[in-house]
């Protein structure tokens, strides 16, 4: 089995971007991948205050498949708060962050109220994190340390250029995990696996854009032995989504 | 046939190494036989040495290998004389800059000298591309702009941003400078490299595997797995870096190996 933790469902005019469900659903199915979790690429309550309903409504219409990260802006207090509690309540699995497009600092108080009630829920808070300002490991670091009973993943895991760092900041923090769409390294998989534990190695493909289908293959090239990789693709996902209360 | 248009040799100064036969080696085990060389900024910062090994690797493997001499324009009369030498006696295809690695703005006057020298050579110009403040998507359009008879090829899609924000101005200068391809190295949407082809033409996309820093046996899936026809993968493939390089096309289809 594999579980596709990071795809997007959204339309985003002033990008040209638009990505359906079902786009999703067919590029799963050409992967080989058999469920998904979906969010949003702007946030609510801005710039789209329908976000939440966008999501969940894919969701129920999957037949199961696909699950939901809810994509709050932090800057909203008390509305993101509530925002975020009626994700829960409609079944939400995680909360995603994208600092560099909501210029919040993963360790400003905002996002840390945000994670931690992410937290008391068991769910992750999957943050983009890559080359740019506010997104770096160091960053998201920050907010892992604030933060220590929150499971905290690294999409992209680095990204082009901070991979090491990455790297580096999981093994000093335990409650952080490594998600690896879109990087382009295959070898730096077997090291995360090799430094870190296959535990703590997530598969996700950043789809439909990025090819769910490549990011499976990127995976299988670094060559991880057969229970790790299981691990990556599946096991890890499914422990996670399951702790949700 | 698969001609892989950039991949790096030599032993750079920030730590990736390789020599010609692994290099080829590591190619061959995904089905690429052919590629185009630049080497790596070595311990020494010396490029001069470094250009000469590249010289040599494509001495001793005659129709595989094809090479680009990397000069830093910073250097003023000695880039010049060093791009004169690699693209005299040298027998190599094109200049290599990076911007990124030299430390200098791809659209800076200083680099104009190095790009007439391709000019009167009638050979490319390979940039480095997508890295912040030095060779981001429309610096490297400015500079394509001045010299609108030489032909410019950008990696990485002109792009180095996981957030897609560098997609836009990549396709800008891609709009504004018919004379600009891109390749495919490390591009991680999908849809970047199949609206490129679909918008700019199949002619202006070039697959790069980008070793040994870049996995040839992923970088060869993004245009394998593209929504392409066969035609365009060819291009894609092979015939571009065929036709920029000055290297023999083949007469074969594809032959990538399916990974299992």
């Amino acid at each position: 089995m594999i579980i596709d933790v990071h795809l997007h469902v959204d339309e985003v005019p002033g990008l040209g971007w638009k990505l359906d469900p079902s786009e999703c659903l067919a590029r799963m199915d050409e992967a080989g991948i058999e469920r998904g979790v979906i969010m949003t690429i702007v946030d609510a309550p801005e710039v789209n205050p329908d976000a939440l309903e966008l999501i969940a409504t894919a969701c129920e219409e999957s037949g199961g498949r696909l699950q939901a990260f809810a994509r709050i802006h932090p800057w909203y207090g008390r509305q993101s708060v509530s925002l975020l509690e009626q994700a829960f309540a409609r079944g939400f699995k995680g909360l995603k962050l994208h600092p560099v497009t909501t210029i919040a600092h993963p360790a400003g108080e905002d996002t840390l109220r945000l994670i931690r009630l992410a937290a008391e829920h068991h769910a992750p808070t999957l943050f983009h994190c890559g080359d740019e300002p506010l997104a770096t490991p160091l960053a998201v670091a920050r907010a892992a340390a604030a933060c220590p009973d929150a499971t905290i993943i690294l999409g992209h895991m680095g990204g082009y250029s901070h991979v090491d760092e990455a790297i580096a900041v999981a093994e000093r923090h335990e409650n952080i995990l490594l998600e690896t769409s879109a990087m382009p390294y295959p070898d730096k998989i077997a090291e995360a696996v090799a430094r870190v534990g296959a535990d703590r190695i997530l598969y996700a493909s950043d789809g439909p854009a990025c090819s769910p289908r490549i990011e499976v293959e990127k995976v299988r090239l670094a060559k991880l032995d057969p229970d790790a990789e299981e691990l990556v693709f599946a096991g890890n996902a499914l422990r996670m989504l399951e702790a949700v209360a | 046939m698969t001609i892989d248009s950039l991949a790096f040799l030599g032993d750079s100064i920030f730590g990736h190494s390789i020599g010609v036969d692994s290099l080829l080696a590591r190619l061959e085990t995904v089905g690429i036989e052919r590629a185009v060389v630049a080497p790596f900024k070595p311990r020494g910062y010396h490029l001069q040495a470094a250009n000469d090994v590249v010289a040599e690797a494509v001495r001793s493997n005659p129709g595989r290998i094809a090479g680009l001499v990397r000069v830093d324009p910073l250097l003023g009369d000695d880039a010049i004389r060093e791009a004169e030498r690699g693209l005299g006696d040298m027998g190599l295809r094109g200049i290599f800059l990076h911007p990124w690695e030299e430390t200098f703005p791809i659209d800076d006057p200083r680099v104009d000298s190095v790009v007439e020298v391709a000019g009167d050579r009638r050979v490319p110009v390979v940039i480095a591309s997508g890295y912040p403040w030095l060779s981001e998507g429309l610096q490297v359009g400015q500079l394509a702009g001045r010299f609108p008879d030489v032909a410019f090829v950008a990696t990485n899609g002109l792009q180095l941003n996981m957030s897609g924000l560098g997609q836009t101005d990549a396709e800008l200068a891609l709009s504004d400078n018919p004379n600009l391809s891109v390749q495919t190295t490390g591009v991680y949407r999908q849809d970047f490299i199949e609206h490129a082809v679909a918008t700019f033409g199949a002619e202006r996309v070039l697959f790069a595997g980008g070793s040994p820093q870049f996995d040839p046996a992923l970088e060869a899936r993004r245009v394998q797995w593209a929504a392409f026809s066969e035609e365009q993968k060819q291009l894609v493939l092979e015939r571009n870096a065929a036709r920029l390089f000055g290297l023999a096309p083949s007469h074969s289809s594809i032959n990538l190996p399916e990974v299992t």
